[in-house]
């Protein structure tokens, strides 16, 4: 990963946290003074060495922990809201920002509601539990089922 | 990479399908922590296999599930 990839990168993640949504390609390519094509090659090399994530058509899927689709992790934290790709990542986005933050999701079995605070990196509810059904050396074999 | 309500719960919603590992919430927590902290960071930079392995490891996050391979 090179300085070049290394600045796109870091602009995309600047611009997310900004917008409170996946920048465009284009908006990336202003902020670090580029065109759109550089940064489009910059996300793949990015993608295929597991930095973020692309979909099918090559726009951002995970910026991990955020991502650029709607999911049911909703985070709140600094007065602004991301989509988590999942549990882990929804702890993730108070954990990147350095901020106390709270999400919304549902049990994937009785889908009860769950609202959970995070103050100082520890939930306010501690009885839920975590389930990770891809043991961790294939977790990049499908990141998305993951 | 799913929240339940219980493990009870996490059981009946994988209806027979094989477990993967369940974990506390707040070892999640910590995990999260110990993963992203950098991750918006303008001197961010790549993690080994070996960084991430740490963190587990250092969870106590062991054994063949947990290792990254």
């Amino acid at each position: 990963m090179d300085a070049a990839d290394l600045e796109v990168r870091r602009a995309t993640y600047r611009r997310f946290v900004e917008l409170g949504r996946a920048p465009s390609a284009l908006e990336v390519a202003a902020t670090v003074a580029t065109d759109e094509a550089t940064v489009r090659a910059s996300w793949r090399r990015l993608h295929d060495a597991h930095a973020l994530v692309l979909d099918e058509t090559g726009e951002l899927r995970m910026v991990n922990p955020f991502a650029a689709r709607p999911t049911d992790f909703l985070v709140a934290a600094g007065g602004r809201s991301w989509y988590a790709n999942c549990a882990w990542d929804a702890f993730g986005i108070g954990a990147a920002l350095h901020v106390d933050s709270e999400f919304d999701s549902h049990c994937p079995d009785c889908e009860e509601s769950l609202h959970v605070r995070v103050r100082d990196g520890r939930p306010d509810d501690t009885s839920l539990v975590f389930h990770v059904l891809v043991p961790a050396a294939r977790w990049w074999n499908d990141i998305g089922f993951t | 990479m799913l929240l339940f309500r219980s493990e009870a719960h996490v059981d009946r919603w994988l209806r027979g399908r094989d477990k993967g590992a369940v974990i506390p919430i707040t070892k999640l927590a910590e995990l999260a922590t110990a993963w992203w902290s950098d991750r918006v960071s303008p001197e961010w930079q790549p993690h080994t296999r070996e960084q991430n392995q740490g963190i587990l490891d250092g969870l106590g996050l062991t054994g063949p599930f947990w290792s990254l391979g």
